[in-house]
């Protein structure tokens, strides 16, 4: 693959950059996101989080952890502070 | 770019809607995503990235990868691929900053 | 609000489940992202060997008609951020549902198959090119491209054919280390045994037995024509791999190159081809965030498509009052999701009080779900009874410690 491939295409972070902080010692996928920001973009890792896994596994040789490296917390999806501060409020329009 | 006509879904009957894209206006078919209505009309470019300022358009289609965002009637980050095409609707691009 | 059940998704599988606790009587509400009920059910359109076609928005309206009758209350548009103890259920617009029992059914996602211009407008995942032209009924282009060889891949270059879309040809994706299960010939004709008995032609079908019997099946990749054959008149190509996807604003051709004997690639004759847009399948994998934020248990299982949520032969994850169903538990059918959704609606009634016989209605669910699987036309993922097998003994060892 060219290594100017993008592989997380919310943060446009490539194959190169990638291979190059496993170099540098990121081991797991947690640690590729907090040195390359892959994985950290706005769909939360939906897209590039099963690449991030395989690329880890195949270049630290290691197999892929019984539980998402990656883990999914709370927001799961954007939510505005706007909204979060208008919480609980009385709900009359759920569609019939 | 319409299928109007499926040897096994038949014929689709539509009302036509109006909506602008950028300031152009565009047909649509009620009811239908905004990618949809926009990629009927040949428009596949929907944004900007933010730091490479290349060309995105529809990738995933099912709203998981938020790279369809424009901005509708002002509201930005708006999936274009989840959100139905209403008369009147005001859609523009957005240049790939998030908030 | 408060609920005795809140489900999250509202394709097969979470249509089913809701119908199925509201009909015994449970209060019901469906949560769904979309501005319309049916989730995947929209687009999906299979053939059966009796040449009746099986559309999947057919049954997406009938269910939720039911939906309405059953005064089960939805909420459209509205994305679930996050499941909080014991239950509550955030929407992204401020809302809180309450509830003793929630249903994740909230599918799978795409996985990507990167390569040099992937990302440019055009070129898009198979799912969307699916929806696009059989739900949306808008072309994804006029030349289109589809990368990736699999039951999925197959069955949208037929509906795109049927659509009048010409598709220049299905190819293998690019031979590297990310994708070495999916580049192979070898590997792919064997994926593809579970479609032989569907396969509209005849070579097709011949190429589907062999892959059973492994020294045919070695004849057959090796001497598998560089030309392609075709299937609903598309060049399958397993010979032939993209290199790159090119074009300035939108993808406008596609670098292609062979695959020799000895499996070399030769890019020193790569071919361009004109096409505005490209497809790519990699395949699917369970959506499974909000169960793993919700703090349940999981296990890797390839068979199944990646990370799934732990649950019992009851559906229910290792989060008391948490249930899964569909393709978050494994990448099946549909049919397969309306009856592990039946199987989780009707443990959750029992759960509820609301059942007269409760052995007797999950004994038969259970049997629905296994006959579903049994039944499928199209494997999608191969191996998946032994993924389901895999499942069910690391439920059992965690239910022993």
């Amino acid at each position: 693959m060219n290594s100017d491939t993008v592989i997380c295409r919310c943060e446009e972070v490539t194959l190169s950059y990638i291979l190059n902080a496993i170099n540098n010692g990121a081991a797991t996928s947690k640690a590729l996101k907090l040195e390359t920001r892959a994985g950290m973009g706005i769909c939360q890792g939906r897209i590039c989080r099963p690449l991030l896994e395989q690329v880890i596994s195949i270049y630290t040789e290691g197999s892929i952890p019984e539980r998402p490296d990656l883990s999914s917390n709370h927001p799961v999806r954007p939510v505005s502070l706007n909204e979060l501060a208008g919480m609980g409020k009385d709900l009359n329009h759920a569609d019939k | 770019m319409r299928i109007n006509e499926h040897p096994v879904l038949g014929r689709q009957k539509k009302n036509i809607v109006n909506i602008t894209c950028n300031g152009v206006d565009y047909e649509a078919y009620e009811g239908e995503s905004i990618a949809a209505a926009l990629l009927a009309n040949d428009i596949r470019t929907l944004g900007y990235s933010e730091k490479g300022k290349e060309p995105r358009g529809i990738y995933c289609g099912i709203g998981h990868c938020y790279e369809c965002r424009v901005m509708v009637n002002g509201e930005r980050n708006v999936r274009a691929c989840m959100t139905r095409v209403k008369d009147g609707m005001r859609v523009e691009s957005q240049s790939g900053e998030l908030l | 609000m408060t609920y005795d059940l809140v489900v999250i998704g509202s394709g097969p599988a979470g249509m089913s489940a809701a119908i199925n606790a509201a009909s015994y009587g449970a209060r019901v509400a469906i949560v769904d992202e979309n501005p319309v009920t049916g989730g995947k059910l929209l687009g999906q359109m299979h053939e059966d060997p009796d040449f009746e076609w099986w559309i999947g928005e057919n049954i997406a309206r009938e269910m939720t008609s039911e939906v309405k009758k059953l005064d089960i209350d939805t909420f459209l548009e509205k994305e679930v951020w996050g499941i909080f103890p014991q239950w509550n259920v955030m929407l992204h617009s401020g809302e809180q549902l309450q509830a003793s029992n929630v249903l994740i059914a909230t599918g799978a996602a795409e996985k990507a198959m990167p390569l040099p211009g992937w990302t440019k407008p055009g070129v898009m995942a198979i799912g969307a090119a699916q929806t696009l032209t059989n739900y949306h009924r808008v072309k994804p282009g006029h030349n289109v491209a589809i990368i990736g060889v699999d039951p999925l891949s197959l069955s949208v270059a037929h509906e795109l054919k049927m659509a009048d879309v010409n598709v220049a040809g299905i190819f293998l994706p690019p031979s590297n280390a990310l994708t070495s299960d999916k580049s192979s010939p070898m590997q792919i004709i064997d994926d593809l045994s579970g479609m032989a008995h569907l396969a509209p032609n005849r070579l097709m079908k011949i190429a589907g037995k062999m892959a059973k019997n492994p020294v045919m099946k070695k004849a057959a990749a090796k001497f598998y024509p560089s030309f392609g054959m075709k299937v609903w008149g598309i060049p399958l190509f397993l010979r032939k791999t993209v290199l790159a996807i090119e074009g300035k604003e939108q993808a406008e051709t596609v670098k292609t190159a062979k695959i020799v004997q000895n499996g070399q690639l030769q890019q020193e004759n790569a071919k361009s081809i004109n096409v505005d847009c490209v497809c790519i399948s990699g395949g699917l994998y369970p959506l499974a965030e909000l169960a793993s934020s919700a703090g349940c248990a999981f296990a890797y299982i390839k068979e199944l498509g990646g990370h799934i949520p732990l649950h019992s032969p009851e559906m229910e994850t290792t989060q008391e009052g948490i249930f899964v169903a569909g393709n978050i538990t494994g990448i099946e059918s549909a049919k397969v999701a309306m009856a592990q959704g039946k199987l989780a609606g009707t443990a959750i009634s029992d759960r509820l009080g609301l059942l007269n016989n409760p052995q007797k209605a999950v004994t038969r669910a259970r049997k629905e779900v296994e006959d579903a699987s049994e039944q499928a036309l199209i494997q999608f993922q191969p191996n998946i009874g032994y993924g389901r097998e895999k499942a069910e003994q690391i439920w059992r060892e965690k239910a022993d410690l």
